[in-house]
């Protein structure tokens, strides 16, 4: 149990990570693939987030007296997942209104029928 | 003296001002690139001198690494600047007739972006900011990749941002265990203590890094989007992807590889994985039909060669890398630049179409030629000597592992020789069609000034020279680099 109380949120953001991959992988719909591109998003910034979290952590602000700098959350890694976040959304859009002329050029969402370019 | 800052800030600025100098005139904005970039090559034209003396180390917001981020200008990032603008340049002087249909000011606009991405990544010195640049490029060449919203277009454009997204994703993952890990977003801090830390996920971080930038650098088996991707954007873009977009995965995953993780006992693996990359590149190049297609496929078997040279390790092979990648620069941004007028004129990109293409458009067909050469590696063209050195430092290792190699690199090039000779002997057959005239002489100017380049270094490898030699020392020499960045310890 405690490996897991330990591990959890490692556990949690690659075994998002691993969903993601697996829908990416297997699902043949476009916008099930963005979603899944959006699930690996959420997972990498879990991740990041985790790097720098301490259990019961403050905010890195000296607001109060004895606070110890040892006790604080690193805020690092929370302006990176910030930025993250945002190239995350914009990842998105794009996708999704590629997806929306994708749609009106070939009828259909199935990527496996979507084959205008081959090798 | 001028601030390095700037190589990033004006093309951003100029980005930025394009749309709201758009009320004023649609036109303007093809004007704003030009002059951007016209800045940009200058700036690096004044920053060279100095360089070759010492690298500059910009520290932004006056931090002082390794807190906040810092910029380094070093002979390597700066010769990817100059190629990063120079055929930014070109290609905006070319953009100016040929990019006609859609809005125009959204072209421009990414474009821009695009060149802050590339510039960014290659100046940067810290792990989180070489992302954010690498997503600006990304973002960018996507949404330009799919600018012509035809069918083909957006489907590749589609492709290319699912295989490069989750490729990005993959950087992020290693941002975060190399950030766990020692605590430090600097690369030079972290090249500093590399060592101290002996983990598993040190490895796995390596291979995120390498699996990450490889899909950009087109690595083989990360290329399936590539072909898609430089075939059905417009010319100029196809030539920019190609020109200098790959070459800038390929030098963060050198960078990652060298500098940061010092990692030189996975070399040999990268020089079979670059040979692997050369050798499926050239042969799907050779059963093509379709013109932008075939040199997609020849940008992958030259990055396979480029990343071979870097490989090898030497000083002398490395040096020749980079000669190989100004080669690769300037002849693949000429043969889709003047294919670009070609499939434009022709109204087809099927090399059966190109038939006779040779009396009607006599210029444009005889740089594409000049360019084909250059590639293919005859003299007196730039492609020569850079494949020269590379064969020849690869021999002087004397290591059976790399002859095998050369081996391979010498079969890629007889079968790059037969597919443009197959295509050149199209171009200048005869013909009864008298439809078809010259491309516009502002299209002409950008694709002359490559042809003289390209002869020019041919003939006088030694004005690179240099250049190329304090690059390559600036890449090996990891405890000079992180010197210059952190202060002598």
């Amino acid at each position: 149990m405690e490996f897991i109380e330990n591990y959890l949120y490692y556990i949690a953001s690659f075994g998002l990570i691993l969903i993601g991959l697996y829908i990416m992988l297997i699902k043949k719909n476009l916008i099930k693939i963005i979603i899944g591109l959006s699930i690996i998003d959420t997972g990498v910034n879990i991740l990041l987030i985790t790097m720098g979290y301490l259990r019961n952590g403050t905010a890195p602000i000296f607001s109060k007296e004895n606070l110890l700098p040892s006790r604080m959350v690193d805020p690092i890694p929370q302006a990176l997942v910030l930025t993250a976040i945002v190239i995350g959304v914009a990842i998105l859009a794009l996708a999704l209104a590629l997806a929306i002329v994708l749609y009106r050029h070939y009828g259909t969402l199935n990527v496996s029928k979507i084959r205008g370019l081959k090798w | 003296m001028v601030n390095p800052i700037l190589l990033i800030v004006i093309p951003l600025g100029g980005a930025f001002a394009i749309p709201l100098l758009s009320f004023i005139s649609k036109k303007l904005s093809k004007y704003i690139s030009l002059v951007v970039t016209f800045t940009m090559v200058a700036m690096v034209g004044i920053l060279i001198p100095e360089i070759l003396i010492d690298s500059i180390v910009v520290k932004i917001g006056g931090f002082t690494p390794p807190f906040g981020i810092n910029l380094v200008v070093s002979p390597l990032s700066l010769f990817f600047t100059g190629i990063v603008s120079l055929i930014g340049f070109l290609v905006s002087i070319y953009a100016i007739k040929y990019i006609k249909e859609g809005d125009i000011v959204n072209y421009h606009l990414l474009f821009l972006l695009f060149l802050t991405g590339a510039t960014g990544v290659v100046l940067t010195g810290d792990i989180f900011n070489i992302f954010v640049f690498f997503e600006i490029l990304c973002i960018s060449s996507y949404a330009l990749v799919a600018y012509n919203r035809d069918r083909d277009g957006v489907e590749a454009g589609i492709k290319y941002l699912i295989q490069g997204s989750v490729g990005s994703a993959f950087i992020l993952i290693g941002i975060g265990l190399l950030y766990g890990l020692y605590g430090s977003l600097n690369m030079a801090d972290i090249a500093s203590q590399i060592h101290s830390v002996n983990s598993p996920l040190l490895y796995l971080a390596l291979f995120l890094f390498i699996t990450g930038f490889g899909v950009e650098g087109a690595i083989f088996p990360l290329n399936g989007w590539l072909p898609d991707a430089h075939s059905s954007a417009p010319s100029t873009i196809s030539a920019v992807l190609s020109g200098f977009a790959i070459e800038v995965g390929i030098y963060a995953v050198v960078r990652f590889v060298w500098t940061i993780f010092g990692a030189l006992n996975i070399l040999h693996f990268l020089a079979g994985l670059g040979i692997i990359t050369l050798i499926v590149g050239e042969l799907s190049a050779f059963i093509q039909n379709d013109i932008k297609r075939l040199l997609a496929y020849s940008s992958i078997g030259q990055i396979g060669l480029i990343l071979f040279a870097i490989s090898v390790g030497t000083s002398e092979s490395i040096s020749g890398g980079l000669f190989q990648i100004l080669a690769h620069a300037l002849s693949k941004a000429l043969l889709f630049l003047a294919a670009g007028y070609m499939i434009y004129k022709v109204g087809s990109r099927e090399i059966k179409d190109m038939k006779g293409i040779g009396a009607r458009m006599p210029v444009t067909s005889f740089c594409f030629l000049i360019g084909a050469f250059s590639l293919v590696g005859l003299p007196p063209f730039v492609g020569f000597p850079s494949k020269f050195i590379i064969i020849k430092s690869a021999l002087l290792t004397q290591q059976g592992y790399f002859y095998l190699l050369v081996g391979a690199v010498l079969l890629g090039t007889v079968i790059e020789i037969s597919y443009f000779f197959k295509l050149l002997q199209g171009i200048f057959s005869k013909t009864t069609d008298t439809k078809i005239d010259e491309a516009p002489i502002v299209a002409l100017i950008p694709i002359v000034i490559l042809t003289i380049l390209i002869i020019g270094i041919g003939v006088y490898p030694q004005i690179v020279n240099e250049f190329l030699q304090s690059a390559s020392h600036n890449l090996i020499d990891k405890m000079g680099y992180i010197n210059q960045v952190l202060g002598v310890l």
